[in-house]
């Protein structure tokens, strides 16, 4: 008899990328497609050291290119294979060509990104521009902030993806390094809790030649809006989906994430900081220190941006004072002429009856650690807003003013 | 949620992905195509030359394809459906098939005879032939002489349903093919069993009765519901020479015709001289040796051997035997006392262009002595038709017929030498066969009273070899039969020419090019670039091109070898074309349709892999 | 759990369809995976071939193809004449997709997830996809021995975008991105990338070969040998653009004989167990390439000394092969013994085409 102390569970000290491994080898992917780029890469070596160690059969491909990547995934996934492949920085823009396609084949392909810098200057550090540039290709996508979740959004993102409501491909993404190269404590489930929780991909109608079909025909113009209308409606339809895979996640394996924003110390707060990914670590130990000293702070952090929950963070942010939106990415000319996530949070507001001050931090870029100084000089940066009643100007260069 | 309320109208409704299940037919029904074209292609057979060359119209190319594939029991049915007795005409015919051959102007000719001869052996090796005659349709119908015509005529109204009785004046049967065809090419027990087919078949062959003697026309009148004159030219005709009378002079015809029914006491002297140059006198040359004479010389009045009538193969064939040829001369004595010893010639040459016109001899020139132990007159044949009612002989001392082969409008019909004598066509055994079968056709019409008429629908021979698509044919060599060796050869009374084995058989049928024929070959099929045209079995002429799709590319058309397929101008068709307003459109329902299979994809029967 | 072993197809080689003088193919497989009501031009090359091809692969296939005609005048508007699994993939996507299909397949009957034998797997790449943007992709799939066979369909330019020069157009070749003009009056001034050689040469493991749909048997019989190759096998076809190259609809098939005959398109087989080309292929004629240029209106602008140029690209192809050069071709290869194109009766044939 199965009884949940029976389930063989262990605790392993790895970093993001190997835990990227571990879950596509839980997963029982079928093919994976590599392509060397840092800082993903180490995930790459973790499966292909996995498959030469027979811990996991798939077909371990050396593609020729990050476009070639996709295009295996998209070929694989078409044929009704689990398909995993990632990639970093400007890898994840030599695909380019290949999200919409696939989104649009509603294949559940899934992409692990470890971000890092786009060229210039050839940087490896983690910025999220590169995922964060294709976020509106039809693909769900998310930041995980440890070693630890990244592993669950890996199993949960196949669940949500494949899910016959959804069929979506999926973004899995950490920073490069603070997640990706930084070891930590990683519960790696029991195979048959993974079995439970994961069941084999199943597309209605991949390519075999026993019922066959047409994937990607040609249409006229008037049929195209057709289609992208379905493929918004399998994007909304996949909220519910994520909510009810996140209950389902907890039930299983006992950790239970919000679906899509982590809020810290936010119960009293007055100014709060708005980020993804790994950052958020170290945001925390800020603001406990700023806690101790008596500053209403605390953080609201971004798990899922696509599809993106504007009811939520319209709803959650409008408690707030001021919102400080860490961008770690770049928007040159963009609305807040610094990163993109200011418009997305700005938009998600704009309803709202109770309006915050809402600003922009250049902080984290190049792959930059953002040190507690800096959190502090954003809270101060922040309160003083508050004080004011309004901001001074959208966008700050964090460590290049005063 | 920016979705919510939204709803696709019908006639956008698109299966899931813009996934596609796969035409579950013969082809999208959203692009019929068809009405792009301009041209359509179809099947047509032409006439092929050898099938038009032929005395009876045998289908050649059809058994010819028949060979190729290894039907050669079909190829023989096939045949037969003609020609009564290919084993005979398989050794025998001047193949005029042959000469016409599209393939002759291309390297060499098929060997036409050789295959025919192939089939014509197999059929006699059957124990029972593949022709049954016809339901019985109580008629009777008296065929009077047994050769090649009366044989082809007997042989038709048999499987036509009539009682058919054959009456032939000499001992034997077999008329021409027996007493003008040396054995040395056509063996007696070949055409024996040819006359058993006859047997078989149901009719009744009376020997040793002649007409005019042993039956009269009133006798035929009234005894039989038609006849067919079958009786061929019996009586040999003079050279118009001084002492012709004398003993040790022969005819050529009763010459033959004496060896053949065994009856001859004949004994030829060692020089032997042959009057005339058609094929009787070569085969009267070749038999002279084989007779026991030593030099055998043929006189001819014409001055080539290629101005001869003769078939070019013979007259080589008797050359390499050793018969001497002398060219422009005619013999207008026979010298000696009582029996020849000699003969005068003098220079001569036909008056006009056919070998038929009145011979110019120059009797002032001097006289040739050429001695000779005998001379074989062989310059043609007449007809003896004393009992012929008056009305019906021409000037020529032949059958008055009609266009078709009728005398009058009584139920007698003619058939063969005694009607194509001066007709213009050669007197071969081919052309006497086409004329039996065609005239045993028309007395049938009669007998049903269904009128007789021309036939008005026009042939179209393909003689262009531009009409075919000349580079499916590299060039190959014609098979040869193989002869025995002329020195042994001129001493017997064996066959000269040898059989195709099966494999000759089978190679030298390959070589034919189906002038214009369809012969299943899939090039078509193959070549089309939609594809559009479908077969369920492959066989000839079960092609069949989907209209609706054909694109009138033509590609069929320019890569059909045998030029079957041509091209007609879309205007001259005015159904199976689905209009243009229906080509590009999205009609309502049609992704509904689509979108509804991709539902039950699941359910459809997966495919048999 | 144990791994299955995987099941290969093998299908048998089609007779010759000479035999002896007689010309007869031989019994042609009766599966049709391609059916008509697609949107190609009157006398597609590529149609032909992709029927021939898919035909000769059978039920048991999966098509990949990368955008081109093939792509875009075949699956219109949600519709589809491909009886067997058929994906559009991007156009330089033609390997990788590829490979995709091949190592799901892979994956999928060792883990026991798809049950039967291993699909035949075929991309169908235009030659702009194969010689120029999906170039790398396609050596990729080459090298790491995907078991699928790759076929460049190679009608020497961008013909779906409205004919445009590829690394495949040869030269003197006519195109919108290569027209002729008083500084550039042979039009296409470069000879078109050797892509099959290239292929042989750089994955020799690789079936590798060429074929005309002029020799559709041939073809055929290639399309099966490359897919009964246990790993990756390249197939390139001669596959005439009616629109780009300006000809006569009906001569298609003869234009895949003329250009094998002129020596411009030579047929070969690369033997990957020997490590051996294989020229044991021979057109029924060797022709000057004038009679191959003359038929399309693509090089109707052609000087003798470009045609000169052409066929001394030609004789140096028959001498790749090993076959001695006649005479006569060796005096066409000099512009002293040829004319222009533009003369009267060139003119008239590129009249008649167009």
């Amino acid at each position: 008899m199965a009884t949940a102390t029976e389930v063989k569970k262990r605790t392993v000290r790895i970093n993001g990328c190997v835990a990227s491994a571990q879950a596509a080898k839980y997963a029982d992917v079928d093919v994976i497609a590599a392509y060397p780029i840092r800082p993903y890469t180490a995930t790459m070596m973790a499966l292909a050291q996995m498959v030469a160690n027979g811990e996991l059969d798939a077909e371990y491909i050396v593609a020729d290119s990050e476009h070639s990547q996709l295009s295996i995934s998209h070929g694989a996934s078409s044929s009704g294979a689990r398909v995993f492949t990632g990639s970093s920085g400007v890898g994840v823009q030599f695909a380019y060509e290949l999200y919409s396609p696939i989104s649009g084949s509603r294949m559940p392909v899934q992409m692990m990104i470890a971000d890092r810098t786009l060229d210039p200057p050839g940087d490896f550090g983690s910025e999220h521009t590169d995922a964060l540039s294709t976020r509106d290709m039809g693909w769900l996508m998310g930041w995980a902030c440890d070693a630890q979740e990244a592993f669950d959004n890996h199993l949960m993102a196949y669940r949500i993806g494949e899910d016959p409501r959804v069929l979506l491909p999926q973004m899995v993404c950490q920073d490069g390094f603070f997640v990706s190269h930084i070891t930590s404590d990683v519960e790696l489930p029991d195979s048959g809790q993974v079995k439970e929780f994961l069941p084999p991909y199943k597309h209605p109608y991949p390519l075999d030649p026993r019922h066959p079909v047409s994937h990607g025909p040609q249409i006229m113009p008037e049929q195209g809006p057709p289609l992208q209308l379905e493929r918004a409606r399998a994007m909304e339809g996949a909220v519910a989906v994520i909510e009810e895979v996140h209950d389902e996640f907890a039930k299983i394996f006992g950790r239970r994430y919000d679906p899509w924003v982590e809020e810290y110390m936010t119960d009293d707060a007055d100014v709060v900081f708005f980020l993804q990914g790994g950052h958020a670590v170290t945001a925390r130990f800020a603001i406990k220190h700023m806690r101790d000293n008596g500053l209403k702070v605390g953080m609201v952090r971004l798990r899922t941006i696509r599809p993106y929950p504007t009811d939520r963070v319209n709803e959650v942010l409008s408690k707030f004072k001021v919102v400080g939106v860490i961008e770690t990415n770049m928007g040159l000319g963009s609305v807040s002429s610094g990163g993109v996530l200011y418009g997305e949070v700005c938009a998600a507001l704009y309803e709202s009856q109770h309006k915050p001050l809402v600003l922009s931090f250049m902080a984290g870029m190049g792959g930059e650690a953002i040190v507690l100084d800096e959190f502090y000089w954003m809270a101060k940066k922040m309160t003083e807003a508050q004080k004011r009643g309004k901001i001074e100007k959208r966008t700050h260069w964090v460590g290049f003013e005063e | 949620m920016s979705t919510k309320g939204t709803k696709i109208p019908e006639r956008l409704m698109i299966p899931f992905a813009g996934i596609t299940p796969a035409p579950t037919q013969n082809g999208q029904d959203l692009f019929p195509t068809g009405n792009w074209r301009s041209i359509r292609p179809v099947y047509r057979d032409k006439l092929p030359p050898c099938n038009n060359a032929c005395g009876t119209n045998e289908k050649i190319q059809g058994y010819l394809d028949l060979v190729k594939r290894g039907k050669y029991l079909d190829a023989y049915a096939l045949i037969k459906e003609d020609m009564p007795f290919p084993s005979v005409t398989g050794r025998v015919c001047y193949h005029p098939c042959e000469q016409a051959c599209n393939r002759g102007k291309y390297d060499e000719a098929i060997s036409i005879r050789a295959v025919e001869r192939f089939l014509g052996d197999l059929g006699q090796a059957l124990t029972r032939d593949v022709v049954k005659p016809g339901a019985p349709n109580g008629k009777k119908v008296a065929v009077v002489g047994s050769g090649p015509a009366g044989h082809s005529a007997a042989y038709q109204l048999a499987r036509l349903g009539y009682k058919v009785t054959i009456l032939e004046k000499s001992p034997k049967a077999g008329g021409l093919n027996r007493g003008g065809i040396p054995d040395w090419v056509l063996p007696q027990n070949v055409l024996d069993r040819e006359i058993e087919r006859l047997v078989e078949l149901g009719i009744t062959i009376k020997t040793n009765v002649e007409v005019g003697k042993d039956v009269s026309w009133d006798d035929l009148k009234k005894n039989y519901d038609a006849v067919v004159l079958a009786v061929g030219l019996t009586e040999p005709n003079s050279a118009r020479a001084e002492g012709e009378n004398k003993q040790g002079v022969l005819f050529g015809l009763p010459f033959l015709r004496d060896i053949g029914m065994g009856t001859s006491k004949v004994k030829v002297g060692a020089r032997v001289a042959v009057i005339g140059g058609g094929n009787t006198a070569i085969d009267c040359a070749r038999e002279a040796l084989r007779q026991g004479a030593v030099e055998v010389t043929m006189i001819t009045v014409e001055a080539h051997p290629q101005e001869m009538p003769a078939s070019p193969e013979d007259l080589h064939d008797m050359k390499e035997e050793g018969v001497e040829l002398m060219h422009g001369k005619a013999m207008t004595a026979v010298l000696g006392d009582g029996k020849v010893k000699a003969l005068q010639l003098h220079p001569a040459k036909f008056s006009g262009a056919i070998n038929a016109s009145p011979i110019n001899i120059d009797r002032e020139a001097p006289a040739e002595r050429f001695a000779v132990d005998n001379v074989i007159i062989a310059v043609g044949q007449h007809a003896s038709l004393a009992w012929l009612p008056q009305e019906f002989k021409t000037e020529r001392g032949t059958i008055k017929i009609d266009r078709f082969g009728r005398l009058g409008d009584t139920n007698f019909f003619a058939a063969g030498d005694i009607v194509q004598l001066g007709a213009g066509q050669p007197l071969m055994v081919v052309n006497a066969v086409g004329d039996g079968k065609r005239v045993a056709f028309n007395l049938d019409k009669v007998m049903r009273g269904v009128t007789l008429e021309p036939r008005t629908i026009p042939v179209d021979v393909i003689f262009d070899l531009n009409r075919m698509n000349m580079t499916y044919f590299p060039h190959f060599p014609r098979v040869q039969q193989t002869l025995l060796p002329p020195k042994s050869r001129r001493k017997t009374q064996q066959e000269v020419i040898q059989a195709f084995t099966e494999e000759q058989a089978v190679e030298e049928a390959g070589r034919c090019f189906s002038c214009g024929t369809c012969n299943a070959c899939d090039n078509c099929y193959l070549v089309c670039p939609e594809p559009c045209i479908v077969r369920d079995v492959r066989s000839n002429g079960l092609y069949k091109i989907l209209v609706d799709y054909c694109k009138g590319c033509r590609v069929c058309i320019e890569e059909c070898p045998t030029g079957c397929l041509e091209g007609v101008p879309e205007l001259d068709f005015d159904t199976g074309v689905v209009r243009m307003d229906t080509a590009f459109a999205v009609s309502p329902g049609l992704h509904g349709r689509q979108a509804e299979e991709l539902r039950n994809l699941g359910d459809r029967a997966p495919k048999n892999i | 759990m144990p791994a299955i072993e995987v099941e290969r197809q093998i299908l048998p080689i089609l007779g010759s369809p000479n035999q002896g003088a007689r010309f007869y193919n031989p019994d042609l497989p009766s599966s049709e995976p391609f059916v008509p009501g697609h949107r190609t031009c009157a006398g597609c090359g590529p149609s032909i071939q992709y029927r021939m091809t898919s035909k000769a692969a059978g039920d048991n296939t999966i098509l990949v193809g990368p955008t081109g005609c093939m792509y875009v005048a075949n699956s219109s508007y949600l519709c589809t004449p491909y009886n067997v699994p058929w994906a559009h993939t991007q156009i330089g996507s033609a390997g990788s997709f590829t490979a995709g299909v091949a190592a799901a397949y892979e994956a999928m009957i060792r883990k026991g997830k798809w049950k039967g034998a291993f699909p035949n797997i075929i991309c169908e790449a235009g030659d702009g996809s194969a010689s120029d943007i999906g170039l790398a992709s396609i050596s990729g799939a080459l090298y790491r021995n995907h078991d699928c066979l790759i076929i460049c369909y190679d009608n020497e330019q961008y013909a779906n975008t409205g004919i445009q020069a590829s690394s495949r157009t040869p030269y003197g070749g006519m195109t919108t991105f290569s027209p002729p003009g008083p500084m550039v009056p042979e039009a296409k001034t470069l000879f078109p990338k050797d892509l099959a050689r290239m292929m042989a040469a750089g994955h020799p493991h690789c079936y590798v070969a060429t074929a005309s749909v002029g020799y559709p048997i041939d073809l055929m019989n290639k399309v099966r040998k490359g897919l009964n190759h246990k790993g990756a096998a390249y197939l390139m076809i001669y596959t005439p653009c009616q629109k780009g190259f300006v000809y006569e609809t009906p001569r298609s098939i003869d234009l895949g004989r003329l250009v094998v005959e002129c020596g411009l398109y030579p047929i070969w087989e690369w033997n990957p167990e020997k490590r051996e080309y294989d020229y044991s292929f021979r057109p029924q004629n060797m022709r000057p390439v004038s009679e191959y240029l003359k038929l399309q209106g693509r090089f109707g602008h052609l000087h003798a000394e470009h045609i000169a140029k052409l066929q001394t690209f030609a004789n140096q192809q028959w001498k790749m092969m090993g076959i001695e050069l006649p005479e006569a071709l060796i005096q066409a290869a000099d512009a002293k013994n040829l004319v222009n194109m533009a003369t009267a009766s060139a003119a008239e044939a590129v009249a008649q085409t167009l």
